[in-house]
C-alpha cells in the first residue's frame, strides 16, 4: 500500500500517466523494470566477483571427487550412488553460493538503497531469484557434464536437466529467503546450512529419488516429481510473500 | 467470538494461580495411572508404560511448535516484541518435549525392534522437526533479545519451518515407514486399547499439555523480564551520557 501511495507521488517517468486508471500498469511496468534492473545488477555482480561464485562451483567439484575417492565410485558400478553424490553437491554448492547473496548488499547500503525503491518489494526478490538462480543452475549443469565424463554415465539428458532446473529453482527460493540475515546476525555463514539443510529435505528426497527413476533404479513408486514441484512451488510462493517482511526495516 | 477471547483473556490472567497445583495434581495422577493402574501390557511388557509419557509429549510437542507458529505470526503482524518472547519460549519447551519424544521411543525401540533407532517416516520427521526449532533457537540466541530485526527474522523462519512440517512428513513417509500405526483415534466400536489404558493416556495427554504450557508461560515471562531489563539498561546508559 505504501509502495503504491509512494509511486503515485514520485515523478518516476515522464510518461504522464497519472490518472488512476493507469496507476495499475504503470505499478505493473515499474515492478518489472526494477525486476529486471536487480536481475542486471546482480549478473553482473555474480560475474564480476566471479571469486566467490567460482568458489562455489570448485567446492562442488571438490565434492563430487570427495565422493568418488570415499565411495570408490569409479571402480563399483556407480549407478545407484549417483543420484544421491549429485544432490547433496547440489545442496552443499548452493549453501556456498547463497551464502553471501545479502551479505555485500547489507554491507555497501545497497539493499537499504533498493528497499527505497518505489515498486513492491517482492519484484527486487524476483530479481535477485533469478540471477541467483542462473548462478546456481550453471554451477549444478557443470556438476552433471563432469560426472558424466568421471563415471561414464550419460546424465545430460532432457528428463535430468528438467530435474535439475526444477530442483534449483526450489533450492534458490527458499535458501534466499533464510539468506536475507544479512550482517545483523553473529555467525550468519554456519547459521545458513544449519537453517536451510533441514527445510531442504523435502527437496533432496525427492530429487534424489527422481532421479533414480530417470536413471532406471529402484526408486519407490511415490509421486517423486510431484513432490519436487509441490516443494517449489510452496516454497516460491512462501518466500515471495516473506520477503518483504524479512528485510523491513 | 468476545466470549471466547473474554475466556482465553481471564485464564491467561489466573494462569500463575490455575496452572501449577493443576499441573502438579495431574502429573500425580499420571505417574499413579501409568504404573499402578494401568494393565501390564500382555506382549511388550512393562516398557509400554513409556506409551503413556511418549504419546501425550508428542502433542505436547506439536501444542508447543503451534503456539511458535501463532506468536511468529504476531511478531510479523504486530511487531510486538512480547510475541516474541513467547514464541521464543515455546520453541525452546517444544526442543525439550522433541527430545523427550525421541529419548522416550529409543528406550522403547530397543528391547520391541531391537534398535535404538530406525530410519522410520515419523522417527525421521520427528529428529528434523529437533533440528528446525533447534535452529530455529540457534539463530535466535545468538541475537540480542531486544534486536527487533533478529526477532522478524527469527520469526520468518519458525513460519516457514512450521509450514514446511506437512511436505517433510509427506515425504519422509514415502521414503519409508516403520512405526506403530496410530491405535488411539479410532472409532469407539474399533477400539485396539481396553478402556484403563485410554483412561489413564487422557489423564497423561492432559497432564503433559499442562507442564508444557506451564513451562511456556514461565519461559515466556522470563523472557519478557529479559527484554525489560535490557531496555532499562539502554535506558540508564542513555541517561548517564547525557
Amino acid at each position: 500500500m505504501n509502495d503504491e501511495r509512494a509511486l503515485h507521488d514520485a515523478p518516476l517517468h515522464d510518461t504522464g500517466l497519472h490518472d488512476t486508471g493507469q496507476r495499475g500498469a504503470l505499478l505493473h511496468g515499474a515492478g518489472l523494470d526494477a525486476t529486471r534492473a536487480v536481475l542486471g545488477k546482480d549478473l553482473r555482480l555474480l560475474w564480476r566477483r566471479r571469486a566467490s561464485w567460482l568458489a562455489a562451483a570448485t567446492f562442488a567439484t571438490l565434492s563430487v571427487l570427495t565422493y568418488a575417492f570415499a565411495f570408490d565410485l569409479v571402480t563399483d558400478d556407480v549407478r545407484p550412488l549417483l543420484p544421491g553424490v549429485l544432490w547433496v553437491t547440489f545442496l552443499f554448492a548452493g549453501v556456498v553460493a547463497l551464502g553471501r547473496a545479502f551479505a555485500d548488499e547489507a554491507e555497501q547500503g545497497t539493499l537499504d538503497a533498493l528497499l527505497l525503491a518505489p515498486v513492491p518489494r517482492t519484484t527486487l526478490y524476483v530479481g535477485k531469484l533469478v540471477a541467483y538462480f542462473c548462478a546456481l543452475l550453471a554451477i549444478d549443469v557443470a556438476m552433471l557434464a563432469l560426472a558424466t565424463v568421471l563415471f561414464n554415465v550419460g546424465l545430460l539428458t532432457p528428463e535430468l536437466l528438467l530435474l535439475t532446473t526444477l530442483g534449483a529453482a526450489g533450492y534458490v527460493s527458499l535458501t534466499l529467503l533464510l539468506a536475507t540475515l544479512g550482517s545483523r546476525v553473529r555467525s550468519r555463514e554456519v547459521l545458513l546450512p544449519v537453517l536451510a539443510l533441514p527445510l531442504l529435505m523435502p527437496l533432496l528426497i525427492g530429487g534424489v529419488r527422481a532421479t533414480g527413476a530417470a536413471l532406471d533404479l529402484p526408486h519407490g513408486d511415490a509421486p517423486w516429481l510431484l513432490l519436487l514441484v509441490v516443494f517449489t512451488a510452496w516454497s516460491a510462493a512462501g518466500s515471495a510473500l516473506l520477503f518483504p517482511l524479512a528485510v523491513e526495516r | 467470538m468476545s466470549t471466547v477471547r473474554r475466556l482465553v483473556l481471564a485464564s491467561y490472567a489466573a494462569r500463575w494461580v490455575v496452572l501449577p497445583p493443576l499441573t502438579g495434581v495431574a502429573m500425580l495422577a499420571l505417574i499413579v495411572g501409568a504404573v499402578i493402574v494401568a494393565p501390564r501390557e500382555a506382549v511388550e511388557g512393562e516398557v509400554q508404560r513409556l506409551f503413556y509419557i511418549h504419546v501425550p509429549a508428542a502433542l505436547a510437542m506439536y501444542t508447543a511448535y503451534s503456539i511458535t507458529f501463532v506468536a511468529s505470526l504476531a511478531v510479523l503482524w504486530r511487531r510486538d516484541l512480547r510475541a516474541d518472547a513467547v514464541a521464543r519460549a515455546s520453541a525452546g519447551v517444544g526442543v525439550l518435549f522433541t527430545a523427550l519424544v525421541l529419548a522416550t521411543g529409543a528406550i522403547w525401540g530397543r528391547p520391541i525392534w531391537g534398535v535404538w533407532w530406525a530410519w522410520d517416516a515419523r522417527l525421521t520427521s520427528t529428529l528434523l522437526l529437533l533440528l528446525l526449532f533447534g535452529g530455529y533457537l540457534l539463530a535466535r540466541g545468538l541475537a540480542d533479545e531486544h534486536d527487533e530485526q533478529a526477532a522478524r527474522f527469527a520469526a520468518i523462519f519458525a513460519v516457514v519451518a512450521f509450514l514446511d512440517i506437512p511436505i517433510i512428513n509427506m515425504s519422509v513417509r514415502w521414503w519409508r515407514t516403520l512405526h506403530p500405526q496410530p491405535i488411539v483415534l479410532r472409532l469407539p466400536g474399533d477400539q485396539a486399547l481396553p478402556n484403563s489404558m485410554l483412561a489413564v493416556l487422557a489423564v497423561g495427554v492432559v497432564a503433559v499439555v499442562l507442564l508444557a504450557l506451564w513451562l511456556i508461560a514461565l519461559r515466556a515471562a522470563t523472557e519478557q523480564l529479559a527484554q525489560r531489563t535490557a531496555a532499562l539498561r539502554i535506558a540508564m546508559d542513555r541517561r548517564e551520557d547525557e
